[in-house]
């Protein structure tokens, strides 16, 4: 269903529907796997010329004073193109910057663009244990290390972000080691490992680096859910036109109740989980932070994104077997998002633990 | 603080605020007790009083028109005035009169109809069924095959009608007839008559549910005399006049809160048999509520698009699938919360709440088929929405 869109909200989904599919696109996606690339360096300027990070900063910061609602008008149509950015993940850390209040001239280089900085950071119901990570506040120096963070080998700085402390700390400093491992998709995932590093700015530490390291879980789970969603989306769109072509016994496949009926539960989950999303990010804006509610949207939207790239590649037959056709890096997508800051058991067990809880 | 899964759903106008507060309070003192969270089915003669007691408060037909004793109301409060209704557990009006065959008099009807038929409506001194299944039209409605023929001043009515919810407590039934054997598409040959249910000819048997109520009934027609002025809307134009009735009468009937109400009656079980201890059935748990939570977000923005005037044509068949089929998921749940207690006949106790959990799980299959299975709503979806080809 339609979203009961402002007219600036109306102009920035259809700049993001025009930049995403200029810019994007599995071809695209393609390529930059190919050449081991995990970033779309071109696209992410176009991004940042079209301010799409400025969504989630108040204007006096720099920013345009919108919310994750608006950025997440432009999150769906980057997961429906595959566009290869770190979106999400520059505008979690630009939020956080500009809640801390604490380093403007990063927050300056972040939104301009000649700084890219990504949330290096674990929550322990993300699955495969916790972030194990030190601070020793003489040497206001980290020790230990932080697995699966995207985007790495592209980043300046990481947004360190733990129950202890929030802080900065440069890629190329004293004591940073990254190891990469390529992902199905061309995505990266990266453990970052910390010997003595030394902070370049603490963000927030004690109670406050808890309150902000929450605030940031909850904002990366609902930014890749909306990326997650416009995956779906586009999944949906391409089977329907395959399933339309398609001929077999002289008909369309489409006209078989068996496929209609996939194509239509595929519609279904991408209908509700839009509604779901927009009215969580509507609430997250008006300041009210529900991490249940965060943990439905990623454990919907990753097992609804999966669901329709299955169900998309058996309604292609063989050809969805090819490593050519393009469904599959939907498909290889998918999974790459669904894992990333926690996947549908992961958010199922978290919700059931925030709303539920077991009486001893 | 507990756990509440309606947080999210708060009224965002505060006309609707102040409305829910209203009737709230007024449920609150006037709430029929005795027939509240009852296990077994309240027939249409108990619920005559609650009926009347709505009516003289002016709540039985908020999206009436004014002009015809409703409230004029919006899709929201009608919303609205339903879950106070069940927030308490108490019953709300059967649909028959009030959702469906009303509306369709207030459209279609002549003065001398609506001036005869819309007062006992609301009042509740009259009840309907809707006459529409036979043996041989369950999905395929079209090839009904109960006959009127027109004979001067009325028409005589011969068939069979089946499936019929409240047909043995029904003063009058809207029912689907064919007046026009040769007409194609067979749809074409349909009229819509009102037929008072004591005329001589017409026998009514009930029929006992899976459940073991008996919920609806049969009915046969032999030779029946049906006044000519009692026809809906013109002759042989009934699927139209039947098909005018938008989702949103039946908006209520999917609502989010009858699967969340079963959900909430499973996990109070699952406390009870140490079901809940258990890590598997707890993540079904919250699967479960999760997928309503997205169904509930939905139901809110139909709604609101419904007040801007722009619902989608798939929105009541997505209402009337997910409604359904999480319903009875939570009624699955329910049983399986149960345990070894699930095949019990008798009631639970659980506190001074007394439920069925296999009664409860009985009447959930009735959602996914009555008023057009969700198959036919997923084959609606995929060709008026997807654009998918007919085979």
């Amino acid at each position: 269903m339609e979203l009961v869109l402002n007219e600036q909200q109306a102009l920035l989904a259809e700049s993001a529907i025009r930049l995403a599919a200029a810019r994007g696109g599995p071809r695209r996606a393609r390529a930059l796997r190919a050449a081991h690339h995990d970033m779309d360096a071109e696209a992410w300027r176009a991004v940042i010329d079209a301010g799409w990070l400025a969504t989630v900063v108040d204007e006096p910061q720099g920013g345009a004073g919108l919310g994750l609602f608006d950025l997440t008008l432009a999150l769906e149509q980057a997961g429906k193109q595959i566009l290869m950015v770190p979106l999400a993940e520059a505008a979690a850390a630009a939020w956080v910057l500009a809640k801390s209040g604490r380093a403007p001239s990063v927050l300056a280089d972040l939104l301009a663009g000649t700084r890219l900085i990504v949330p290096a950071t674990r929550a322990a119901s993300w699955g495969y244990g916790d972030a194990d990570l030190r601070h020793d506040p003489g040497a206001n120096a980290l020790d230990g290390a932080m697995s699966f963070v995207p985007f790495a080998p592209s980043a300046d700085v990481f947004l360190v972000a733990t129950d202890a402390i929030v802080g900065l700390v440069d890629r190329t400093a004293a004591g940073v080691a990254v190891e990469t491992k390529a992902q199905v998709d061309g995505a990266t995932a990266s453990t970052v490992r910390f010997a003595g590093a030394a902070l370049a700015q603490v963000l927030a530490l004690g109670a406050a680096a808890q309150a902000l390291t929450s605030a940031l879980h909850e904002f990366l789970a609902l930014a890749a859910g909306a990326e997650l969603l416009g995956l779906a989306a586009g999944t949906h769109e391409i089977t329907l036109d395959h399933i339309k072509l398609r001929q077999q016994f002289g008909r369309p496949i489409g006209s078989f109740q068996v496929l209609q009926h996939r194509a239509v539960d595929g519609f279904i989950d991408v209908e509700l989980n839009r509604s779901l999303l927009y009215r969580v990010l509507a609430a997250f804006d008006a300041g009210e932070h529900h991490p249940a509610m965060a943990s439905a949207v990623k454990a919907r939207t990753s097992c609804a994104a999966l669901a329709a790239t299955r169900a998309a590649l058996q309604m292609h037959g063989a050809v969805g077997y090819t490593d050519t056709h393009n469904i599959g890096l939907y498909y290889k997508r998918a999974l790459a998002l669904a894992a990333r800051y926690g996947g549908e058991l992961d958010h199922t067990a978290r919700f059931s633990e925030l709303t539920h809880a077991v009486s001893a | 603080m507990a756990w509440d899964n309606t947080t999210l759903f708060v009224d965002d106008d505060p006309a609707d605020r102040a409305f829910r507060a209203e009737v709230r309070d007024w449920i609150a003192a006037n709430a029929p007790t005795e027939l509240c969270n009852r296990p077994t089915r309240i027939d249409p003669p108990e619920l005559k009083p609650w009926h009347r007691r709505l009516y003289e408060r002016g709540w039985i037909a908020p999206h009436w028109p004014k002009d015809h004793g409703g409230m004029g109301a919006t899709l929201t409060q009608q919303i609205i005035l339903f879950e106070e209704i069940s927030r308490v557990g108490a019953p709300t009006p059967y649909p028959h009169g009030l959702n469906f065959i009303g509306p369709l008099i207030i459209d279609s009807g002549t003065p001398a109809q609506k001036a005869r038929h819309l007062p006992p409506i609301l009042t509740g001194d009259v009840t309907w069924c809707q006459g529409y299944s036979e043996v041989g039209a369950g999905s395929d409605l079209a090839s009904l095959q109960a006959r009127a023929v027109l004979d001067g001043d009325h028409f005589v009515v011969n068939g069979h009608k089946v499936w019929t919810t409240n047909g043995h407590f029904a003063d009058w039934m809207f029912a689907l007839v064919r007046t026009d054997p040769e007409a194609k598409p067979k749809q074409a040959g349909i009229s819509m008559l009102l037929i008072d249910l004591k005329s001589p000819g017409v026998t009514v048997r009930p029929i006992q549910t899976i459940k073991g109520d008996a919920e609806f009934a049969e009915e046969f027609f032999v030779d029946v005399q049906v006044p000519r002025e009692n026809l809906l809307g013109p002759l042989n134009e009934g699927w139209r006049v039947a098909n005018k009735l938008l989702g949103s009468e039946r908006f209520t009937t999917g609502h989010p809160r009858n699967a969340a109400v079963l959900l909430n009656k499973a996990y109070q079980v699952a406390e009870l048999t140490g079901a809940g201890r258990t890590p598997g059935f707890r993540q079904k748990l919250a699967s479960l509520e999760i997928d309503l939570l997205a169904f509930s977000a939905y139901y809110r923005h139909a709604a609101s698009l419904h007040g801007h005037g722009k619902a989608p044509a798939s929105m009541a068949p997505v209402i009337k699938i997910v409604g359904g089929e999480l319903g009875q998921r939570a009624s699955e749940l329910l049983v399986e919360a149960a345990g070894p207690l699930g095949p019990q006949a008798e009631d639970l106790r659980l506190g001074n709440l007394a439920l069925n959990p296999a009664g409860e799980m009985f009447e959930m299959r009735r959602v996914t088929v009555g008023s057009g299975a969700v198959e036919i709503q997923r084959n609606i979806i995929a060709k008026r929405v997807l654009g998918l080809p007919s085979a």
